[in-house]
């Protein structure tokens, strides 16, 4: 009970303060984040509301996806620009940890501590969280980035100015500054793919089905039969961010 | 582009750790650096004449009209960095247009437009009305146009509009100081907010752009004061200069408290960014961190200023280690600013490792590109001296005003 | 009110009507129609063009190679997996005669070692076997300096394929 009431007034305190500093977006503060406890009580009761899953176990880390993602969304092949990359995290017996992406998984990955040395080794494939309350959409000076009906982060090419606000706000790295036409540019889920019934392409691709995708609304969706049999984690929880990217068997040192 | 494909396979070979592959593109480059440095000075340079104004400190009056113009000649040129460094400039208008209330960065177009116009511009507009109208009954040809065009084409000079625009002017400088803390604040809050970065995101960061950019208007004007007495080959009032040298004191003091507590407060608590920005402080940063920021822009000054309040060597002395100060202290400023967007970046936000950043000369984001934008505001304050020198005005006591 | 004060407040009337007409001007029109953002970018990022194409679509004309792969370790893969993004040869290739088709049309055949250790060479993270219930993938990896790296006599690099039939490994 006492609890509750300092709760609310943290809350209350922290809308009054944000609101004198310069209207900043309030959404954050105002609803709960736990990891995966979010998933379950979706902020968007009705239609359809997107949630992804990868499977850490299940990545061989052929890097297709990242191929895949290119290939289909027009992102440059200098490897300075993705919107999905594979990572290849080494732990190794010292303690010490390694982590590799090499033209981000593309060109597939050569083991570089050999296996004397490793405690354990696994790829963690990464992409937009498509948070719910999402650092980038809050900082965007002029509404160019934004969050769908359905939670999917989008950026609208024809109005951003590119400042790349939005590019530092992204705690994951997920967005880049498109070198040919000056604006920013992230994963969309594939979002003209699912618009016409089509999975996107790095799940449409993945050879090993390690990556899936649903309906976090609908209890009967793969995606939530995935988080209830899993043990999922998001990556930088503490960030409060309502990532809808969800792995199983994420070790915490995946940042 | 090919060359900026180049850089960043250069960059790439240079990567210590891993970083995010979209990470290898410093985004924020030295044209950034420069928007908060100049917004800086026009708030800092505002703050000194105010001084004057609000506060009624009258032996500061030599530098009041240069402040006045710095802070408005740097708040013209304010802009352009950011507008500069776009990627889509054009669109810039946007940020006007459709501004997104939850953005930290969407009010500045506002806050910028409020202080160049109601807060600067008001103050210089009525400070100088009476002396423009008589200006322009004594000059002809372009300026006689200006002075008319910048009056509205009055012509009220009776004592009775003078002391209207005086009452006004003080009630402008008044709302302005606020203004001014506002508007770097502000910018500070612009970083401070990112949570993503660890490097920026500290509730101190707005309070500390604001010393800082006090500090740093301040040794600005009184550089500029020395450099100008010395081209009018007029006599420096050193009571002036040592007054200001004592106020750029306690504002170094108040500046270095906060920028030391920030990293105390950051070393102390060590949270999970610790050893990454531990590194970096200790690697890429540590020259322009300790050497130029904190020992020559902060500590050699703050030791020189102090040693003055006990002991003050002759004035011909003087005046020199103030122009050497004020020069350190705009250096050490400037990469004070650098430190933070550009030492921001350079640790990858998976804390596994480090980019680094080559400024090129030419292009859009060189470092040509950022000396003009640094030397335009000199060119403007240059123009608006001759066109409105403070040392020709009528004498018009500020303090009389409301005693 | 005296004159200056009065010619003051125009001017900076006429800068903030000028202001207030070009915001109205310069307003996108679907802007703010489903929140702080232009209603028509969500249409604009679906009409983007495809690459990939609709699973199963090419068996309309690859049928025997589709189940000559549906027994083999394979069966679970797309053919764009090793052969990358076929819409546009789905939709055009089937308008030319054997042999005509153009270049740009072709997909790619994969048969290079390059190809294949990309997901097959040996590496620590690949899970090698299937010793609990959670880790459901097995792949076989083969160490690509080891695993018959040439003809000893030539010093020509062994091509999988010469063993392998991708379609059915």
């Amino acid at each position: 009970m006492k609890k509750e009431k300092t709760k609310l007034s943290r809350r209350d305190f922290f809308s009054a303060g944000t609101a004198l500093a310069g209207g900043v977006a309030i959404t954050s503060v105002l609803a709960g984040y736990d990891g995966l406890l979010f998933a379950a009580v979706t902020p968007n009761a009705k239609g359809i509301w997107y949630g992804i899953g990868i499977d850490i176990n299940k990545c061989i880390g052929c890097g297709k996806c990242a191929n895949a993602c290119k290939l289909e969304n027009n992102v440059p092949q200098a490897p300075f620009y993705f919107r999905s990359w594979v990572e290849q995290y080494t732990i190794k017996n010292d303690g010490s940890i390694v982590v590799e992406s090499p033209n981000g998984g593309i060109d597939g990955f050569k083991q570089s501590v050999p296996d004397k040395d490793i405690f354990k080794s696994f790829f963690v494939p990464k992409m937009c969280n498509h948070c719910a309350k999402s650092p980038c959409t809050q900082v965007c000076p002029v509404g160019a980035t934004f969050e769908t009906e359905e939670g999917i982060v989008l950026v609208d090419e024809k109005y951003c100015i590119g400042c790349r606000y939005c590019v530092q706000a992204c705690p994951y790295g997920c967005r880049y500054i498109h070198p040919d036409k000056g604006t920013v540019d992230k994963c969309t889920l594939c979002f003209h793919r699912l618009k016409k019934g089509l999975k996107p392409a790095c799940f449409e691709i993945c050879p090993t089905k390690a990556r899936i995708f649903g309906d976090l609304n609908d209890p009967g969706s793969e995606i939530n039969y995935f988080l209830k049999n899993h043990n999922c984690m998001v990556i930088k929880p503490n960030l409060n961010t309502g990532s809808k990217l969800f792995y199983n068997a994420l070790n915490p040192e995946v940042r | 582009m090919e060359q900026h494909l180049q850089d960043l396979y250069e960059v790439l070979s240079k990567v210590d750790g891993y970083v995010y592959p979209n990470e290898i593109e410093l985004n924020w480059s030295i044209l950034i650096v420069l928007y908060p440095y100049i917004t800086g000075l026009v708030a800092g340079a505002f703050i000194l004449a105010s001084l004057e104004r609000i506060f009624k400190i009258r032996i500061l009056k030599p530098t009041y009209g240069i402040a006045l113009l710095t802070a408005f000649s740097f708040m013209l040129v304010a802009t352009m960095p950011l507008v500069s460094h776009l990627g889509k400039p054009l669109r810039a208008y946007e940020i006007m247009i459709t501004p997104h209330s939850s953005s930290a960065m969407a009010i500045f177009g506002f806050v910028y437009l409020w202080y160049l116009m109601v807060v600067l511009f008001l103050e210089i507009w009525f400070d100088y009305r009476r002396d423009m109208v008589i200006w322009a009954g004594e000059t002809t040809g372009f300026k006689r146009f200006m002075y008319r065009l910048l009056s509205l084409w009055t012509t009220d000079i009776s004592p009775k509009s003078v002391a209207l625009d005086n009452r006004i002017g003080y009630i402008v400088t008044v709302i302005g100081v606020p203004s001014a803390f506002l508007l770097h604040g502000y910018v500070g809050f612009i970083f401070g907010s990112i949570k993503a970065n660890p490097w920026w995101s500290t509730v101190l960061m707005p309070v500390i752009f604001l010393f800082s950019a006090m500090v740093s208007g301040i040794a600005l004007v009184m550089g500029i004061y020395i450099i100008l007495s010395k081209i009018r080959r007029q006599v420096i009032d050193m009571n002036c200069l040592d007054t200001i040298a004592r106020y750029l004191f306690y504002i170094l003091i108040i500046d270095f408290t906060l920028e030391g507590l920030d990293q105390i407060h950051r070393i102390y608590v060590a949270e999970e960014s610790f050893e990454a920005l531990h590194k970096l402080v200790f690697g890429q940063l540590f020259f322009t961190l300790f050497i130029v920021q904190g020992f020559f822009g902060t500590i050699l000054p703050l030791l020189t200023l102090g040693t003055f309040q006990f002991y003050k060597p002759r004035a011909e002395i003087r005046k020199v280690i103030y122009l050497v100060l004020s020069v350190l202290i705009l250096i050490g400023i400037f990469f004070m600013r650098w430190n933070v967007v550009i030492g921001g970046q350079l640790f990858s936000k998976s804390f596994y490792g480090y980019t680094s950043y080559k400024v090129g000369m030419i292009g859009a984001e060189g470092y040509l590109m950022a000396a003009i934008w640094l030397i335009v505001p000199f060119l403007i304050l240059s123009f608006l001296l001759w066109l409105l020198p403070p040392w020709k005005k009528i004498e018009t006591d500020h303090g009389n005003l409301e005693e | 009110m005296p004159q200056h004060i009065k010619r003051l407040i125009i001017a900076f009337s006429l800068f903030l009507a000028l202001f207030l007409v070009l915001r109205q001007v310069l307003r996108p029109e679907s802007f703010g129609e489903l929140g702080h953002f232009r209603a028509k970018a969500i249409p604009e990022n679906a009409m983007r063009p495809m690459h990939y194409t609709v699973t199963d679509s090419c068996t309309k004309c690859h049928g025997g190679i589709r189940s000559e792969k549906d027994k083999g370790f394979h069966k679970n893969l797309k053919c764009e997996v090793c052969h990358g993004p076929g819409l546009k040869h789905a939709t055009y290739a089937g308008q030319f005669k054997n042999g005509a088709l153009p270049d740009s049309l072709k997909l790619y055949k994969p048969g290079e070692r390059k190809d294949c250790i990309i997901c097959h060479q040996l590496n620590a993270a690949r899970i090698k076997i299937q010793f609990d219930t959670i880790n459901t993938t097995m792949i076989h990896q083969i160490d690509p300096v080891k695993h018959n790296p040439g003809d000893p006599d030539t010093k020509e690099a062994f091509k999988c394929i010469d063993c392998h039939s991708p379609h059915q490994p």
